[in-house]
């Protein structure tokens, strides 16, 4: 109610109330909802579902706006993703489906092959534990993009980490190097795996690309973690023999590795490739000190056993 | 002729920009483009791409919406107005006035296309702090949508000579609805079996606007320019559908008695 010049604004009665209705309407809901929500997180009602399974279908429903279905569908497969692997989950049961609607939305999206693969090809809890759907991913991936020469490379890869099936690793090496615009190591990659299988210097030469093509600081300091723990893994393996030798001509255990240079099987405590000793576990076996900075999911334990996917170090 | 016609185009341009609803639907465009930023950060690898693609499609969804939301009372508004008279009572011909309400709302849409345009490009400029040759040729995009546009404009100028605002706006959509699944209704056409409904499946498909020939939002995003034939072709249809358009309201709106 507007008096005289002065302007004073009286709420009615019925306006008050409705005021009162609507900000106490709005309080009363967010407890409801966060009721509402918690008994569907108990259920997985919003993490578990698909909603559509055909990405073709989808793509004809999106008048034109496949490629952002495409962007959507591939950014709620990494939240999926990386929210089961917070979880420390073991099945990743809609991965597969979200990255086949996504690469089915848009066929050219690269970065959803690739990145799916790993996700798909790393063992649980690191991810899905599926190698073979990876490898299909990836070949629709070529399939669709038949120019794209590095999606030869991930084949390779999931063959030779995931799979250990050297002659196919080498094949599809092969087969990458002979694309337009393939790098020169990936004949030289062919031929390595072609001849020694899985091993040391393999994994060494594998790493070492990665790291002279990395594009991202990240991918770089992965290649780096796992050189330095393929280092550490043969330090390793060298200073177990150590133990073993002393047991035999000493004819007691050590207690720790100065009884080895006491000995002079060892001029000092050897360090890692992070700077941090050695140490003789109570296992009578070699390992990394507790404040080695080398990532313990990356060494083997004793015979060569790859376990990381090199393209992981993307998300590392 | 032409001075009718630009004074017409200008008058519904003026019109067109006093709309609120027009700047309602810049708003959130902009905002929507700006929030690709957002949506890219919680992707993995596809910054560039989300950012193209959500900034593409908000300006083909926004400015669809202002087509058909402001197209649809470009004649109706003025007949229920009764203004219509005022104007005919000039010496202003029928065909000019809705060759100039068409033009004056394609001016509309592509200024407000140039601004969500450049809401876009500054975004992109954010994400990528630099500008390339690559970005240049999203443009070729923005032309693809600016081609829809034209279509829908024509076919909400021809429902509004013919229906209420709202009846246009639905067949409108409907229209722009079907045209993108032209290919489908053929395809479904062929498979069918029926010699009948395999002819008027194409029948429809070479009578209603095909609006798939226009989605390359999806081949920018890849760094891929618009082939040149296609170019050529996408901009020839539009223009001949845009002159069937015009043709067809100036035939109803020449027989339409007020």
């Amino acid at each position: 109610m507007i008096q005289g010049s002065k302007a004073t604004y009286r709420i009615r009665p019925q306006a008050r109330l409705c005021w009162l209705l609507l900000a106490g309407g709005f309080l009363a809901l967010w407890p409801i909802q966060r009721a509402i929500d918690r008994n569907s997180e108990g259920l997985g009602v919003h993490t578990e579902t698909l909603y559509f399974s055909s990405g073709r279908a989808l793509r004809d429903l999106s008048l034109g706006h496949a490629g952002l279905l495409a962007d959507i569908y591939w950014t709620r497969a990494v939240q999926y993703f990386g929210r089961k692997r917070i979880a420390h989950a073991r099945r990743f049961d809609f991965l597969a489906h979200l990255l086949r609607i996504t690469t089915e939305l848009d066929p050219h999206l690269l970065m959803a092959y690739r990145f799916g693969a790993i996700f798909l090809a790393e063992k649980p809890p690191e991810g899905a534990g599926e190698p073979e759907q990876a490898l299909q991913l990836v070949r629709r991936g070529i399939v669709a993009n038949p120019s794209y020469w590095r999606f030869w490379q991930d084949l390779g890869f999931i063959y030779y980490w995931d799979l250990k099936n050297y002659k196919m690793a080498a094949r599809a090496f092969k087969t990458g190097s002979q694309q337009p615009g393939a790098l020169i190591w990936m004949k030289a990659m062919a031929a390595t795996v072609s001849a020694q299988g899985g091993g040391f210097q393999t994994s060494r030469l594998l790493w070492s690309e990665i790291y002279r093509q990395a594009e991202t600081e990240t991918v770089r300091r992965s290649a780096l973690a796992h050189l330095a723990a393929l280092r550490a893994d043969q330090d390793i393996r060298e200073l177990n023999a150590l133990v073993v030798r002393f047991r035999k001509e000493e004819g007691k255990k050590p207690d720790s590795l100065e009884n080895l240079v006491q000995a002079g099987y060892l001029k000092g405590i050897p360090l890692d490739p992070s700077g941090v000793p050695y140490v003789l576990g109570a296992d009578g076996k070699i390992t990394v000190g507790p404040h080695s900075k080398i990532d313990r999911n990356l060494l083997f334990e004793s015979a060569y056993q790859p376990r990381a996917h090199p393209q992981m170090a993307k998300r590392r | 002729m032409i001075q009718r016609i630009r004074t017409i185009a200008l008058h519904t341009f003026k019109e067109s920009v006093r709309e609120k609803v027009l700047y309602n639907l810049i708003v959130f465009a902009l905002l929507l483009i700006g929030s690709a930023v957002l949506f890219a950060s919680i992707s993995l690898g596809i910054k560039r791409i989300m950012l193209i693609n959500l900034g593409l499609s908000s300006i083909a969804v926004f400015g669809l919406l202002m087509a058909i939301f402001i197209g649809i009372g470009l004649v109706s508004k003025e007949i229920d107005r009764r203004t219509i008279h005022n104007i005919l009572s000039k010496p202003v011909r029928r065909f000019e006035f809705i060759i100039g309400k068409y033009l004056g709302l394609l001016l509309t849409l592509v200024v407000n296309t140039a601004i969500m345009t450049g809401g876009f490009y500054l975004a992109l400029y954010y994400v990528e702090r630099h500008m390339g040759g690559e970005d240049v040729l999203l443009l070729e995009a923005v032309y693809f949508i600016l081609l829809q546009f034209a279509i829908v404009v024509g076919l909400a100028l021809l429902f509004s000579c013919i229906s209420s605002p709202i009846l246009s706006a639905f067949f409108t959509f409907c229209l722009y609805i079907v045209g993108n699944f032209l290919g489908d209704i053929r395809w479904f056409g062929r498979e069918s079996g029926s010699v009948i409904f395999e002819k008027v499946a194409a029948l429809l498909y070479y009578l209603l606007p095909n609006f798939s020939d226009f989605q390359v939002i999806s081949q920018a995003a890849h760094g891929k320019g618009v082939p040149s034939y296609l170019m050529t072709s996408g901009s020839l249809y539009a223009l001949l559908y845009v002159t069937i358009l015009i043709s067809a309201s100036i035939l109803i709106f020449e027989e339409r008695e007020f």
